[in-house]
């Protein structure tokens, strides 16, 4: 990352943590930062936007703030979703058009991605939290393992156990159960990660899938998935290298361009 | 088409073929296949056509991907099971798709193949009257001459009345049969999941080949002796995955009878009239009471009851499908009137999915049956 | 948001009117319990009090008393899988309360299947617990055009009806005033479809929020004069604000269509959010259905008029023609999006969305959004969630 002092700034303030994208006057990321949301948010937010550099002329920079709790940031910073800001965001990654797959904490999005990162069209899941990212770091928490040692385990597996219940909460104590029964965890955890992935995928084909599919959010790490997903629709996911930071990113550009 | 384990069949009858072996041959013959959704339709008018009807019920599926895409998360399982099974590969197995008017959801799901799904296959629907009296008879004699106008269309045939007349007369034979297999089924010394093979092989034999099987699995009734196990009455749409039997036996319980849509709700008694089409309308209504003909609540009682009463049952295991609206209207009452008629019940909601969730398998081998009578499925996990 | 529609007034006045009415109604009359598709000039034309469970439940949701009844309903073993009315009224029911003080008993029950199967289980359910007879006019859902049998056996059911009804009512249908009831539902009817047609003008001078709330008099009093009245009063005013340019939405800036029920509990939250983004809602399929069927009401042939109406609601046509319905909206009032409420506790309303969404957004490429929720229970409201989708929408709208 340059020394070059950002222009533009992009906030995506999520359920498990909050991003900061500054971005200098050619679209470069020149400063990047995630930390986990806190408990007190708005006094997190406020220390985040102290820190953001003033312009030379002691006005503020351009900013956009997306995410969940866009709404809690103070001042008169300009707000806007994270379906529109992780389009643009993917499209600035990847120059494509296409079908995104955005895995939150509280929401999965499907979206449809046109010329220029534009939004043609969207759906999220429903408000059941097994089709969200959730579902895994819940699980994950349930069997003492971090969220991130899950997707290498499910993969490492050649067995492949059903879980039946569309359910968090009865899916967890479906494999309590199995787990009782001695069955293995790598084949628990692929057969967790095959049921998120097919709720996820029912929802991309409902957006109407079109190549490449792009995946973007903390999820996007999970190989699990990855893979999952790419066998699904018969193409190589591509995942950005930093996918937590595309929301960010695209509200970023947004600031900067001066978009609606 | 249901996606059940292969049979295990222990009793003296002979194995009963699948839907596919029992799909080739009846082709093989020159026939067609219709694919059928539940729950009442005139199998007769099918057969007259040279159409088998082969019945789904979900199959029990664990993803519907295909499905998923087209219809919300709070619809019932087995119309999106349905929906997913005849987009992926059903419809292509299959010459046209009949779907009966048996609910909101199969309201939607048939309308749904005729403007959305576009199928290669032509889709067919079938309206069942709620109404009561002799205008019911006479708009479903209509109806069911309506779809035979459709099937001719498909079949390229046009049967005579003497044709329709013995596919009616065989259809009554087999129904006669399945009610008299129902009936014995306290005197039959068979695993449930043995049994409802045979009795739910009615979704897809011929007439004459379930005529024989019948005849084959009655033959080994056995004289009524004290149950080794408690006998309870199953009720609800479809026993799917058919494990839950053999949760039930770990419980040490079995179905000694049943309500079953896919099994004794459709126990029709022969119709009257010469007509064969009004005979069929009769026939059809005259099926024991039912959500989808508009049955009052308190028939529905006083046949659980008699069912209960017939069979030695001690409690009902209501089994109703996930989101099923008519179903879950109907328990409060229908437990309370059992309640008061010293029967207990337990509600368990099937998600239609082909393994029985572990939270319904038993983890150890269950309590003794408890000939004195005290809640058998109290011992489930109520939800 | 626009200054408030003069009427509001008198529609609280009426409804409020109609549900005093019924606390009284046992000193001098006979009560119906009927569903809101229900053939009721037959009913209104021999003097018995109608009263709409559907329109109570509404009126609860609205009035924010659904989600205790529900919890009701729901403690006496109704899941929560099943109708947020049938829910509310149930609950309403085993506990006794309501925001309208008192409801009166049904004498008898009239159920018409042509909204959804729902109401037939929901009224065997009321049948056995009032011991009330229940009377059925089954409406075979018309997947295509209605064959001639099925019009047979619809006219034939109401017909039948007419020897009970006349044996709880106490007296002998008039003729005469079954047409007059007839032609005053047709004429509110009409009256009705000319409000909604209202909101083509460019400003809307009304939404479907106004709609929704000012619907109650065509759904629960069809068959009265004063509901024409009523309706032609509301129409003056409305033609009046579009006259001088009145939008029901300040600075108008984009027109949606709203498909299936309201949502009663966020009534106020949706139309305030709409009309922040300058979005105004200005066509809804369900609050059309109450008027476009108001040729087919013929009073010289009451039965036959009826018969042919209540068999060819909205709701008993297939999904194609729901689509029909709403590419027709979306073309007549120059909208720029559709809102499909995915509704939970509506299902045959809802099967059927996504592909009709899908239609919508690719092969004419109008944005649309589909919104869960439920219209009356309120826990199946996930707010930050609804926000977030409706936000994007708008985003996308705008652009």
């Amino acid at each position: 990352m340059s020394e070059t002092a950002p222009a533009a700034y992009g906030l995506d303030v999520g359920s498990t943590a909050v991003k900061l994208v500054g971005l200098d006057t050619d679209g470069n990321a020149v400063r990047q930062s995630l930390e986990p949301t806190e408990p007190a948010l708005q006094k997190q937010l406020g220390r985040i936007l102290e820190s953001i550099q003033e312009r030379r002329d002691g006005g503020p920079l351009p900013l956009v703030v997306t995410g969940y709790g866009r709404g809690l940031v103070p001042g008169p910073a300009r707000r806007v979703t994270e379906i529109t800001c992780h389009a643009r965001g993917i499209f600035q990654l990847f120059e494509r058009e296409g079908t995104l797959l955005d895995v939150g904490g509280q929401d999965s999005k499907a979206v449809s991605v046109g010329p220029g990162g534009n939004v043609l069209d969207f759906l999220m899941n429903d408000k059941c939290a097994a089709g969200t990212g959730r579902f895994l770091e819940y699980t994950a928490s349930r069997l003492n393992l971090r969220v991130d040692e899950i997707g290498p385990a499910a993969l490492q597996s050649s067995g492949e156990t059903p879980i039946s219940s569309t359910c968090t909460v009865f899916a967890e104590s479906e494999i309590v159960s199995l787990i009782a029964q001695g069955t293995d965890l790598g084949a628990i955890l692929k057969g967790l990660h095959r049921s998120l992935v097919q709720r996820l995928s029912g929802m991309i084909r409902a957006v109407g899938f079109r190549p490449p599919l792009m995946l973007s959010g903390g999820v996007a790490r999970n190989d699990a998935v990855v893979n999952m997903l790419s066998d699904a629709f018969d193409c190589k996911a591509l995942v950005p290298e930093s996918p937590e930071f595309t929301g960010a990113l695209g509200a970023a550009l947004t600031a900067l361009e001066g978009r609606p | 088409m249901v996606g059940t384990a292969k049979v295990r069949d222990n009793s003296r009858a002979a194995p009963i073929p699948g839907r596919q072996q029992t799909m080739e041959r009846f082709r093989e013959q020159g026939g067609r296949i219709a694919a059928v959704l539940p729950i009442h339709y005139p199998r007769a008018l099918l057969r007259a056509h040279r159409i088998l009807p082969v019945e789904i019920w979900g199959p029990a599926q664990a993803f519907t991907p295909l499905a998923d895409s087209r219809l919300q998360s709070y619809i019932c399982p087995l119309a999106r099971n349905a929906l997913d099974f005849l987009l992926r590969e059903g419809a292509r197995r299959v010459d046209m798709v009949l779907v009966p008017h048996t609910c909101d959801s199969l309201q939607g799901l048939g309308s749904l193949l005729l403007d959305q799904a576009h199928l290669d296959r032509p889709t067919l629907n079938f309206y069942l009257p709620r109404g009561a009296g002799d205008a019911s008879v006479d708009y479903l004699a209509a109806e069911i001459r309506s779809l035979s106008a459709a099937l001719s269309r498909i079949s390229g045939r046009s049967p005579r009345e003497e044709e329709l007349i013995e596919c009616v007369m065989l259809e009554e034979e087999a129904d006669s049969l399945l009610s008299e297999l129902l009936g014995a089924r306290p005197r039959l010394p068979l695993p449930d999941h043995t049994f409802y093979r045979v009795v739910r092989s009615r979704e897809y034999l011929p007439a004459e080949d379930f005529i024989s099987s019948a005849n084959g699995v009655l033959a080994g009734r056995t004289s009524l002796g004290a149950p080794e196990r408690l006998p309870i009455l199953l009720s609800g749409i479809v026993p799917e995955p058919m494990e839950i039997f053999d949760a039930l036996a770990g419980f040490g319980a079995f179905a000694a009878a049943c309500d079953l849509a896919c099994a004794s709700r459709r126990l029709y008694p022969g119709g009257k009239s010469g007509d064969p089409f009004r005979r069929m309308a009769e026939s059809l209504l005259g099926a024991p009471p039912d959500f989808t003909r508009g049955s009052a609540i308190r028939d529905r009682v006083r046949y659980l009851r008699a069912n209960a009463d017939k069979s030695g049952a001690r409690g009902v295991l209501f089994y109703p499908v996930k989101f099923c609206e008519p179903e879950l209207f109907d328990l409060p009452l229908l437990r309370k009137g059992l309640d008061g008629a010293g029967l207990a019940s337990t509600v368990i909601e099937a998600p239609l999915h082909p393994h029985l969730s572990q939270v319904l398998v038993p983890r150890d081998p269950g309590p003794p049956p408890r000939p004195g009578g005290v809640t058998p499925a109290g011992a489930l996990p109520e939800r | 948001m626009g200054p408030p529609l003069k009427c509001a007034a008198a529609t609280k006045r009426l409804v409020t009117r109609h549900y005093l009415d019924g606390r009284y109604v046992r000193h001098y009359g006979k009560t119906a319990w009927v569903t809101s598709g229900a053939p009721v000039e037959l009913l209104k034309a021999l003097g018995f009090f109608v009263l709409y469970p559907e329109n109570h439940g509404a009126l609860c949701g609205a009035r924010r008393a659904a989600e205790a009844l529900c919890r009701e309903s729901e403690a006496a073993g109704y899941s929560s899988d099943i109708c947020s009315y049938a829910r509310t009224d149930l609950g309403s029911l085993l506990s006794g309360r309501t925001p309208v003080g008192r409801l009166p008993r049904p004498d008898v029950l009239v159920c018409c299947t042509n909204i959804c199967q729902t109401v037939l289980a929901w009224y065997r359910v009321l049948s056995d617990h009032f011991n009330a007879p229940l009377l059925v006019v089954d409406t075979p859902f018309l997947y295509a055009e209605a064959p001639p049998h099925a019009k047979a056996y619809v006219l034939a059911q109401i017909e039948a009806m007419v020897e009970p009804l006349e044996r709880i009512a106490g007296r002998s249908l008039n003729q005469d005033r079954l047409k007059r009831t007839v032609k005053y539902s047709r004429d509110a009817a009409e009256l009705w479809n000319r409000i909604t047609e209202m909101g083509r003008r460019k400003p809307a001078p009304l939404t479907a929020f106004d709609q929704f709330i000012h619907m109650a008099p065509i759904v629960e009093m069809r068959g009265d004069s004063r509901t024409v009245d009523f309706y032609a009063a509301m129409l003056r005013e409305l033609e009046e604000r579009a006259r001088l340019g009145i939008g029901a939405v300040q600075r108008e800036r984009a027109r949606l269509v709203w498909d299936n029920l309201p949502v009663w509990h966020q009534l106020r939250f949706l139309s305030e959010f709409f009309a922040e983004k300058g979005a105004a809602v200005v066509a809804a399929t369900y609050t059309k259905a109450w008027g476009e069927l108001a040729p087919l009401l013929q009073e010289s042939q009451p039965f036959e008029a009826m018969a042919d109406t209540y068999l060819h609601v909205l709701l008993n046509r297939g999904t194609g023609s729901k689509l029909d319905t709403i590419r027709a909206l979306v073309k007549e009032f120059d909208a720029d999006g559709v809102v499909f409420h995915s509704d939970r506790s509506c299902k045959p309303y809802s099967i059927g969305q996504m592909g009709q969404r899908d239609s919508v957004v690719r092969q004419d490429g109008i944005p649309a959004l589909l919104l869960e929720a439920d219209h009356n229970d309120p826990r199946s409201w996930s707010r930050s969630q609804n926000i977030n989708r409706l936000e994007a929408f708008m985003e996308v709208v705008a652009r």
